[in-house]
């Protein structure tokens, strides 16, 4: 399994950030290979409209399976990753990755809806 | 550090005047003014400039005389008219530009160039209360987006990190669009301000929808809520219905217009009448905070 993070930085010890669509960093962990890639996602900042599709996109490109997250995407983002079958896990801002994981694991993340 | 933002769905239900009274209110706070399409915190705070900074945003396009070839390509495909040419020289008319590229795509010369464009002005500030404001201010025809909002929240945090203050409250945007959006977004409380006519409880609901998809807690006031009892009573069980805590009632007084009229705040005007309300009020949603 692939579990993308949404953080404010590229290790473990990173923040959740809360926001989907304007995160800093999104954080990739492959289960299987126990490996770990970021992507940088700060010039998020230059777009005006529309931020969230464009993060939804870059979770696309890297292929995860499950995402987790603080407040959760928005409608337009909610609509590109509801085509993923992306499983959407929320209420994880501010704490690390590796807590945030380790809630995950221990089912003591809310799952977010896709599409309402 | 808590942020917690202020909208009403619908302008006009006095979002502005309760804000004023909470940087008034609350100890330890930075505010945020991210409403600025039609900003007006400031004819309350007054504030005085500490820092400011130009804002970016968008691209028009140029076309550079000198390497233009006059095929009038341009021209042709522009889907906003906005490239005229007068004796063999393209010219492109900022206004009716929307900054798409066709125009840079489709020329063989490269002559058109795409820079981003100088909108307004970001500004921290020192403010008659013991709060700092974060505001900006757009130029003629700019418009609020995601990106300047994000920016001015972005500006707020590092100031309340900075001098360690503990809140940050930010006056969003009527409407439910992309400013909207990105003043929600990462915030901890949503504190809703209505009143009771049928377009308030409409665009209440449609707020709401967009701030229960990011799953954050929130907390609702309906003004003047003695003009209309029966709606009042319709946004009450809608509250209940939906899990948003009813923080209080706010008759509708003269003390709103007054105060506005001489750029001070309710707890400024009449102590008597709205100090304890408003520390009440703020209470109220200190507890709803994690």
């Amino acid at each position: 399994m692939k579990i993308a993070f949404t953080t404010n930085g590229t290790d473990w010890d990173a923040r959740i950030d809360p926001r989907f669509g304007r995160t800093d960093y999104l954080l990739f962990y492959d289960e299987e290979s126990k490996t770990m890639s970021s992507v940088d996602n700060r010039e998020i900042i230059n777009v005006e409209h529309g931020a969230g599709p464009r993060t939804a996109q870059k979770i696309f490109d890297n292929g995860a399976q499950v995402l987790i997250t603080g407040n959760g995407p928005g409608g337009n983002a909610a609509r590109i990753l509801d085509q993923m079958e992306l499983k959407i896990y929320v209420g994880a801002g501010g704490m690390t990755v590796r807590e945030a994981y380790n809630a995950y694991l221990n089912n003591q993340l809310k799952q977010g809806v896709n599409n309402a | 550090m808590k942020e917690i933002v202020i909208i009403s769905g619908k302008g006009g239900t006095g979002k502005t005047s309760v804000a004023a009274a909470l940087a008034y209110t609350v100890p330890r706070v930075v505010m945020a003014d991210c409403d600025v399409d039609a900003a007006d915190l400031h004819l309350i705070l007054k504030p005085v400039v500490r820092s400011s900074e130009e804002f970016y945003s968008g691209v028009r396009a140029e076309i550079d005389t000198q390497s233009c070839v006059g095929c009038g390509k341009c021209e042709e495909i522009c889907r906003f008219a906005a490239i005229s040419h007068e004796s063999g020289k393209f010219s492109v008319d900022k206004l009716d530009c929307e900054g798409c590229g066709y125009c840079q795509l489709i020329c063989p010369a490269k002559a058109v160039s795409l820079p981003e464009q100088k909108v307004g002005q970001c500004f921290i500030s020192d403010t008659r209360f013991a709060c700092r404001l974060i505001h900006a201010k757009l130029g003629i025809g700019a418009d609020n987006s995601g990106k300047l909002v994000a920016k001015v929240k972005k500006e707020a945090r590092q100031e309340a990190t900075r001098t360690g203050m503990d809140y940050i409250l930010v006056d969003g945007s009527p409407g439910i669009g992309c400013p909207v959006i990105s003043s929600l977004s990462g915030a901890d409380f949503v504190l809703l301000v209505t009143e009771p006519t049928l377009s308030g409880l409409n665009d209440l609901n449609r707020v709401w929808q967009l701030t229960a998809r990011f799953r954050i807690p929130a907390g609702c006031i309906i003004n003047k809520a003695d003009l209309n009892p029966q709606v009042t009573a319709q946004i009450k069980d809608f509250l209940t219905q939906q899990g948003i805590r009813h923080l209080d009632d706010l008759p509708y007084d003269e003390d709103f217009s007054q105060a506005i009229t001489l750029g001070k705040c309710l707890p400024e005007i009449n102590p008597g009448k709205w100090k304890t309300r408003f520390a009440n009020l703020w209470q109220g949603i200190t507890k709803e905070l994690k």
